[in-house]
């Protein structure tokens, strides 16, 4: 997962380079999402979320659809 | 994975943000004082069960996600230490594992100008762009270095 100063850079970077494009949304997104991903993961409590439960979760994120579905 | 996994895992995430590097299977065989043979097949079920990522052909951590053993193009500065992400979401995901506070430094893929994501209680608070994701969720761990 990459880092593009706007929506433009991802299109270019892409074309560019002839790869498929993915999902992209804000950082401020990712960073709200890296939280409820990661902030637990130094507990011993700490446990792999289920696929499932992993959908769920970017689902509150509007990340829905196949791209984000582990099938 | 069994309770001794979980105390591996503990033991490594411990180190690594202590150390600012991966532990290796001896250091956390002493630590625990457990057999190295022990740690090491404890790494490899975790790798198994994806909570960590070896260097192929070795029992070397390459990823404890977020963080990353190798340098990579996302350098994270926390109250803690510095670290590396494996990708933009681990270099946030390190920042909230270790107290929402901190820095990403990285670049744009595209035009390779500079990009600092900064952090403070746990919300973004400087650092305008976007993220790509290229792998659908289904093929991450395919080949997860990739990713």
């Amino acid at each position: 997962m990459l880092a593009f100063r706007s929506e433009a850079h991802v299109d270019r970077w892409c074309e560019q380079a002839g790869r498929e494009r993915g999902a992209s949304f804000p950082l401020a997104t990712l960073s709200r999402l890296a939280d409820r991903w990661y902030r637990d993961r130094l507990s011993r409590d700490w446990r792999r979320r289920a696929p499932r439960e992993a959908e769920a979760l970017f689902a509150e994120f509007g990340l829905t659809g196949p791209f984000w579905s582990f099938g | 994975m069994t309770d001794l996994d979980t105390t591996v895992r503990v033991a490594i995430y411990e180190r690594f943000v202590e150390d600012g590097e991966a532990p290796s299977a001896a250091d956390v065989a002493a630590q625990l004082r457990i057999g190295a043979h022990d740690a090491a097949d404890s790494f490899r079920r975790l790798e198994d069960a994806h909570v960590i990522v070896l260097m192929p052909g070795t029992s070397e951590i390459w990823m404890a996600p977020p963080l990353s053993a190798v340098p990579t193009g996302f350098r994270v500065e926390t109250p803690s230490g510095s670290y590396w992400g494996n990708c933009v979401w681990d270099g946030l995901g390190v920042i909230a594992m270790l107290g929402g506070v901190g820095v990403v430094e990285t670049r744009c893929a595209d035009c390779d100008e500079p990009m600092t994501l900064g952090v403070d209680g746990y919300e973004l608070t400087a650092g305008d762009g976007v993220a790509h994701f290229a792998v659908p969720a289904a093929r991450w761990w395919d080949n997860i270095g990739f990713t």
